[in-house]
């Protein structure tokens, strides 16, 4: 679960390290009023779910308020990348010595948080990972040793900046490890971090990325997950505690299954005959009739999905279960969309006489390929 | 032989009064396992389908003389049962549920090092040596016995190749559910010396996908040190970009690590045998053997 700019900063002043002084808006005509406080010249930035606002002139910069209101409003209700812009943030410009990149992020390889450093801030950090790998210190932390005062030491002599920064740079490093942790992030970024001319140390933009398994434990996250613009079909699945994948908009074909592997291998097959999938609907565990039937219901509301491909192969699922969420389905729905369905389990037996007693288009098909080759067959109805 | 379960393994189920814990165990012990503890907080001198509950592990150990442990607690107490297992002196520890915190993972995962346990998991489908034992919530009938190891990421991909092996006669050693999450207490890489010591186990199945670099990792160690066959599949290849699978590792990252092309051309140079669909595993094993 990716943050963006506006909450990332929040968490940043939770943990207090510095930020410019700024405003979050989500209503130009309060703009006057909430930038009161604020002095000149201030900068504009698009909040919205998606990276490359710079580039689609989500940011600009302001000296005075009649540039301050035609960069407001020029922004706002801005399309990037398909998200309106519907949050500003209005933040001070920082007078600004060198840009540096500092982030913790958590590293599959070793299994640590690995911080990275870099005194070429501002860009993409994989950018200057490509062309200059040596501006780019690591450092993995034993999450059993924390971050300690050597771990800034180390970074800061190694990076060759001033030694004077220390402790500057050792509180920052330490108040942002301990967000890191409390907040359960898979990333904690601060691009650029300033050296303000004054020497100080600042986080002039943040992105952070919250693991999607500790929701349960930092309800204001999950708020601002809740109040993300996802389609419509992500969140009414997730009422019923499936996964939609949304896939390749051109498709016209969804596949179900248990489990995320299936599905993968699922798309990947279609994918390999030429065909596109539009959407994925991964059901967890659980096979009853009336899921299935709520699973097949929301998968086949998207009217470019004319058909679906179930495919279900769990250890203690019971076919009959799944045969008769199919009927429920399928019988309540108009549109006669193509359904086939493979299973194993128990009672396959019980589950395929309901399937051949359905009034309707489903097809009962032996296998992933038998699967596949279906679809294929009937390519031109889709 | 077999790998990490067998026969001999004495079975601890922690969470064995839940639901799903008591249905499982019911399974486990009707496939032979011999399950000879459950663990439950505050339902100690209990008896489930016949097996000993305690409340705590330390005390399933003194007592039975457990030496492995299958957790089957919610995901957001996995880590905590985890660590009780590891300190109660159990080296091995099958993790199942979906959606355990990384951050909680990275913890186990350190631990378990530290004091040389062997954590299997999370979000697994668990071990299972087909005709001995099983420790997990696999539909054991599809398994049969014979000279395959297989480990997957993936629980329903390992199910349909092993469903189609067991159709034609192939038969596996050990299977085990490495796991989908971002931090798995085992990976490819540390399964197999194990298969490459059982003497049973005659050719190696690696059922991978997307992210992270675990395949890769498997590739060096296959290329410098493998002398039995290795059949791997990736899934994932066409899997839509930067969005998250149900399985919380299944994502290539912004700077390529962990594409479906570079694990292939990896594994193919250490003289893998890539597969290109479940289907095509069981062809592939069908002319090694």
């Amino acid at each position: 679960m990716d943050l963006m700019e506006y909450k990332a900063r929040e968490l940043f002043e939770r943990y207090e390290i510095p930020v410019m002084k700024g405003v979050v808006i989500e209503d130009v005509s309060s703009l006057q009023e909430k930038t009161s406080g604020l002095a000149f010249p201030l900068v504009v930035k698009a909040q919205v779910q998606t990276g490359g606002r710079g580039k689609a002139g989500g940011v600009k910069t302001a000296d005075g308020p009649g540039e301050l209101n035609e960069a407001a409003g020029s922004i706002m209700g801005m399309n990037i990348k398909g998200y309106t812009v519907k949050k500003l943030l209005l933040v001070e410009k920082a007078e600004i010595e060198k840009e540096c990149y500092l982030s913790i992020t958590l590293d599959r390889m070793t299994k640590m948080p690995m911080i990275i450093f870099s005194t070429s801030g501002g860009v993409d950090i994989e950018e200057t990972a490509r062309i200059t790998p040596e501006k780019v210190l690591k450092y993995a932390v034993d999450p059993l040793v924390g971050v300690r005062d050597y771990t800034a030491r180390y970074l800061l002599s190694k990076s060759g900046l001033d030694m004077s920064l220390l402790g500057l740079f050792f509180d920052l490093l330490k108040k942002l490890y301990g967000m890191f942790c409390e907040y359960d992030c898979m990333l904690a970024e601060i691009n650029p971090l300033a050296i303000s001319r004054d020497n100080r140390l600042i986080a002039l933009d943040g992105k952070v990325s919250v693991d999607d398994s500790a929701l349960y434990r930092q309800p204001d996250i999950l708020a601002f997950r809740d109040s993300l613009q996802e389609e419509e079909l992500v969140l009414e699945a997730r009422k019923f505690n499936f996964l939609y994948i949304p896939c390749d908009a051109e498709g016209h074909i969804a596949v179900m299954s248990n489990g995320s592997g299936m599905i993968m291998s699922c798309i990947d097959l279609i994918s390999k005959q030429g065909m596109k999938v539009r959407a994925g609907l991964d059901l967890g565990g659980g096979a009853t009739a009336d899921r299935i039937k709520e699973a097949i219901r929301i998968v086949l509301s998207n009217e470019e999905t004319k058909a679906l491909f179930i495919n279900i192969f769990g250890g203690i699922t019971r076919c009959d279960e799944v045969a008769g969420g199919v009927k429920l389905a399928v019988e309540s729905m108009p549109g006669n969309k193509l359904v086939i369905v493979r299973f194993e389990g128990t009672n396959k037996e019980k589950g395929l006489q309901i399937l051949s007693e359905i009034k309707g288009n489903v097809v009962y098909v032996n296998g992933l390929q038998d699967g596949v080759r279906e679809l294929y067959e009937r390519r031109e109805q889709m | 032989m077999s790998v990490l379960i067998d026969e001999n393994t004495r079975l601890i189920v922690q969470g064995i009064t839940g639901r799903e814990g008591t249905f499982h165990t019911e399974q486990m012990l009707s496939y032979g396992t011999k399950v000879v503890a459950g663990v439950t907080p505050g339902k100690g001198g209990q008896e489930v389908l016949g097996v000993p509950v305690f409340n705590t592990v330390r005390e399933a150990v003194e007592t039975t003389n457990a030496n492995a442990t299958v957790i089957f607690v919610p995901a957001k107490y996995t880590a905590e049962s985890a660590y009780e297992a590891m300190d109660a002196g159990l080296k091995l520890i099958v993790t199942i549920a979906e959606h355990v915190p990384v951050h909680d993972m990275m913890g186990v995962y350190h631990m378990a090092r530290k004091k040389g346990c062997r954590v299997i998991g999370p979000n697994s489908f668990g071990v299972i040596s087909p005709g001995k034992a099983k420790a997990g919530f696999m539909a054991h009938r599809i398994f049969s016995a014979g000279d395959i190891g297989i480990m997957s990421r993936s629980a329903t991909n390992c199910y349909e190749t092993v469903f189609m092996m067991t159709n034609k006669g192939i038969g596996q050693s050990t299977c085990i559910g490495i796991g989908g999450d971002m931090i798995a207490g085992s990976a490819f890489v540390d399964m197999l010396p194990l298969f490459e010591a059982d003497p049973e186990t005659k050719a190696i199945v690696l059922i991978g996908e997307i992210g992270g670099s675990e395949e890769e990792l498997a590739a060096d160690y296959i290329k410098n040190h493998a002398t039995k066959p290795v059949v791997a599949l990736i899934a994932g290849k066409n899997a839509p970009k930067g969005r998250s699978m149900g399985h919380a590792g299944a994502i290539v990252s912004a700077d390529g690590t962990g594409s479906a092309e570079n694990k292939e051309t990896k594994l193919k140079e250490a003289g893998v045998h890539i597969a290109e669909s479940t289907l095509q595993i069981v062809e592939i094993l069908g002319n090694l053997l």
